[in-house]
């Protein structure tokens, strides 16, 4: 009997209630140094404050070595203030910082679609920081810019930087095909021309389509509806017009043509996105794509023989208005942030002109201040200067809508597929989104 | 007679009857709420971790958000669910998904287990070996498998159309039938071992006498494995399918690293479904109502299960 054997080994009767006391002293003896440890925890960081900070890019190899010299800067400016960087691929972005924000647990400072969520109440209006700074300062950023990065006439975030699109070509494989990159094409017909004389079936590829499940599907697509005058929603963005707009439709259908029509598509074009794409251009699978200026550097990151055979032209057009794209991410303050002065001074750094000129010259990225495309460090790169361009007609993305980031990744996505797939014919595809867009935009 | 207490003491110093009952009973109500106590940290870290959430996503289910604002539809998340083609797309994909997955789990892993079961050497070496793809995090290997299946530069392409099995490259992820078919075909790689484990711990229970008398009657292996193997593996390939179902009604990383449920949600099972609608639409309410539902579709094969260790042991006692 377990009685007996207590009363055996300890010379006399043991009872539950004192193994019980035992135990809870051996838990109390074992909670002291625990206690001690959290106590003093706070002991040792006094004074410091840790700021956290997310962006879309931090894991991309040609951005890390300029937050890494940034971070530090600012840590050794300000030695109260830790940044701890929160790596996050691209597509898990968003993802992640609903889920922390839901838990009310969202990175001090961040660059996220700045309509989605400032809707969702993720994000902290900067008005009144933006308003103390002096009128010099503010200066710096052009209101057309401001005005993307603010919601019902609140400014979210201080536009940081962007992606301006063009037409990038690999000027071997245009050589090759007997092109001259000289005259690029500039309408559709020329370009249809380049892109079957660029394509070996089976072999290379003139371009690929970008269909796979992410919002760079429909990047692609509104710049091609825009590069033929049309509009994929009106003018208050309370109604889709995919189907119902002659000029969208035929851009839709010339776009997505180029792939179940002409077959000029590198194959698999509903699994393609901005990694898939850079990575057939890398490997000269294509000889064109639609991107940004950190393609580019993506690019001769992942094959460093391609430096050298890479230019750029303005996207080709069949509207009377010449137009491209460009996106921006801006730096906001999340609403769970404890530490709003030093998150806005941390903003305020990243986006210093040291920053800016660093980024678009080792990232690629474009710059947001108006008095960095003036710089001299910038001008000395001419295809950065050749983008900067561009951005003189570019339109802004992501669009303000409430909404965006479900309608650009889910719905526009699906509609997209299904044609490529030739499932539906492409007119009833988008007749079906514009229906569908329009039972979701009663839910608002 | 001594009398089982809990506390010390000898025989000789045991209180009268009526007292030494009430005596009893006393230690037996504070034997109770000693293990109560015991139990209680486990109790409260389930409530914090598993009730708790659980409870979160029902009443969730029965709000709507609209940015900020929050308003309380009742039941209109589950009535809306009637007429949503996503949720009906996504339940059939589910059906389809876990019954072939399940099916060919059981039609791989049986006669794997078969095989490691007559060896009599490197058992354990070819063991480890074919459990290696249900010891990989399902993420790795889905990822792994993306690269695999690429239509460029994939290695299942360069293989097949090597050996003249296929003429061009084909886009495995990219067409909604082949996309169904792959990710199928990852799972069973990934979720074969489970079952081909308790199926051979089931085959080393078969008593081997019943094989040599079968063999002296004339039976050959097909007859020994249907009249002998089979009967024996019954309950077990019952348990190991059940559980399997609910395994793999659950599974999201394989599909949500692979496709995230596309193309054109060909392939987005419930869970992909859920966190769609939740993470990316930004509709926790519908979300969880979708999360409920598929929590009683599980509750469901629970039951099942239960019952069925339940038949099994009241036959066993009966026996």
């Amino acid at each position: 009997m377990t009685q007996s054997r207590h009363a055996q080994s300890s010379g006399g009767p043991v009872t539950r209630r004192q193994v019980l006391k035992g135990m809870a002293g051996v838990a109390a003896a074992a909670a002291v140094p625990v206690g001690r440890a959290r106590a003093a925890a706070p002991a040792v960081r006094s004074g410091t404050i840790t700021l956290q900070y997310m962006t879309a890019n931090l894991t991309e190899k040609q951005y890390e070595p300029v937050w890494k010299e940034m971070i530090a800067k600012f840590e050794a400016q300000n030695p109260t203030v830790k940044v701890e960087p929160i790596l996050v691929a691209r597509k898990d972005h968003w993802t992640k910082f609903v889920t922390a924000a839901k838990a009310g647990q969202a990175p001090d400072v961040v660059a996220v679609d700045i309509a989605t969520a400032a809707y969702n109440g993720y994000l902290r209006p900067l008005d009144d920081l933006w308003s103390a700074e002096p009128a010099s300062y503010r200066q710096a950023w052009s209101a057309d810019v401001l005005s993307a990065a603010s919601w019902q006439g609140k400014l979210y975030g201080l536009p940081s930087w962007g992606g301006i699109y063009g037409e990038i070509y690999n000027t071997e494989m245009v050589k090759r095909a007997g092109l001259d990159l000289s005259k690029p094409p500039v309408n559709w017909k020329e370009y249809l021309e380049w892109s079957k004389r660029l394509t070996k079936e089976g072999q290379q590829w003139a371009l690929a389509i970008l269909g796979g499940k992410t919002d760079s599907t429909t990047r692609m697509l509104l710049m091609w509806i825009w590069s033929n005058g049309g509009e994929a929603f009106n003018a208050d963005m309370t109604q889709a017009t995919f189907a119902s707009n002659p000029k969208t439709l035929e851009a839709v259908e010339f776009y997505l043509g180029l792939d179940t029509v002409h077959k000029v598509v590198a194959p698999g074009a509903v699994n393609i996105n901005y990694l898939e794409q850079t990575t057939l251009f890398a490997q000269e699978k294509i000889a064109t794509m639609r991107n940004a200026y950190w393609g580019v550097a993506k690019v001769v990151g992942d094959n460093p023989a391609i430096k050298g055979k890479i230019a750029v032209a303005f996207p080709p057009m069949n509207g009377e208005k010449k137009v491209t794209m460009t996106t921006m991410a801006a730096d906001s303050i999340s609403k769970d942030c404890k530490h709003v002065e030093a998150a806005w001074k941390f903003a305020k750094f990243v986006n210093d002109k040291e920053w800016g000129v660093k980024r678009a010259l080792v990232s690629n990225w474009m710059p947001m201040r108006t008095d960095l495309t003036t710089d001299p460090e910038v001008k000395k790169d001419p295809m950065l200067v050749q983008f900067l361009e561009y951005g003189k007609v570019a339109r802004a993305y992501p669009l303000p809508h409430p909404m965006w980031a479900d309608i650009a990744a889910n719905d526009i996505v699906a509609a997209t597929q299904s044609a490529l797939l030739k499932q539906v014919p492409i007119k009833e595809a988008f007749a079906k989104l514009d229906a569908d867009l329009a039972k979701k935009f009663k839910e608002l | 007679m001594a009398v089982p207490t809990t506390a010390g003491g000898s025989d000789s110093a045991l209180p009268p009857a009526g007292r030494r009952a009430g005596w009893a009973s006393r230690g037996l109500r504070r034997e109770r709420w000693l293990g109560y106590l015991f139990v209680a940290p486990m109790l409260l870290f389930l409530l914090g971790i598993i009730f708790f959430p659980l409870g979160h996503a029902v009443v969730t289910s029965l709000y709507r958000e609209a940015g900020v604002t929050i308003r309380f539809v009742g039941l209109r998340n589950y009535t809306r669910l009637l007429d949503d083609q996503a949720f009906w797309n996504s339940l059939r994909v589910s059906l389809v998904f876990t019954g072939l997955s399940v099916a060919l789990h059981l039609v791989v892993a049986l006669p794997v287990a078969l095989f490691l079961n007559q060896l009599r050497r490197g058992r354990t070496t070819l063991r480890l070996a074919f459990l290696t793809p249900w010891m990989v995090t399902p993420v790795i290997g889905a990822i792994a498998w993306v690269w695999l299946l690429d239509p460029h530069f994939g290695v299942v392409n360069y293989l097949l159309t090597s050996a003249g099995l296929i003429g061009a490259n084909k886009v495995w992820l990219g067409e909604p039938m082949l996309a169904l078919g792959s990710i199928i075909a990852v799972d069973v790689w990934r979720g074969f071992p489970f079952v081909m484990l308790i199926v051979l711990a089931g085959l080393q229970t078969v008593p081997k006498e019943q094989y040599e008398a079968a063999s002296i009657d004339g039976a050959g292996p097909i007859q020994r494995f249907v009249f002998i193997t089979l009967p024996h593996l019954r309950y077990l390939l019952i348990v190991a399918t059940t559980l399997d179902v609910i395994n793999t009604v659950r599974t999201f990383d394989i599909v949500a690293v692979m496709t995230r449920g596309g193309p054109v949600n060909a392939t987005e099972v419930l869970p992909v479904l859920i966190f769609n609608t939740a993470f990316q639409g930004n509709r926790f309410g519908p979300a969880a109502a979708v999360g409920v539902v598929l929590l009683l579709l599980l509750l469901i094969f629970s039951t099942l299960y239960i019952l069925l260790l339940q038949s099994e042991r009241a036959g066993e006692a009966a026996r």
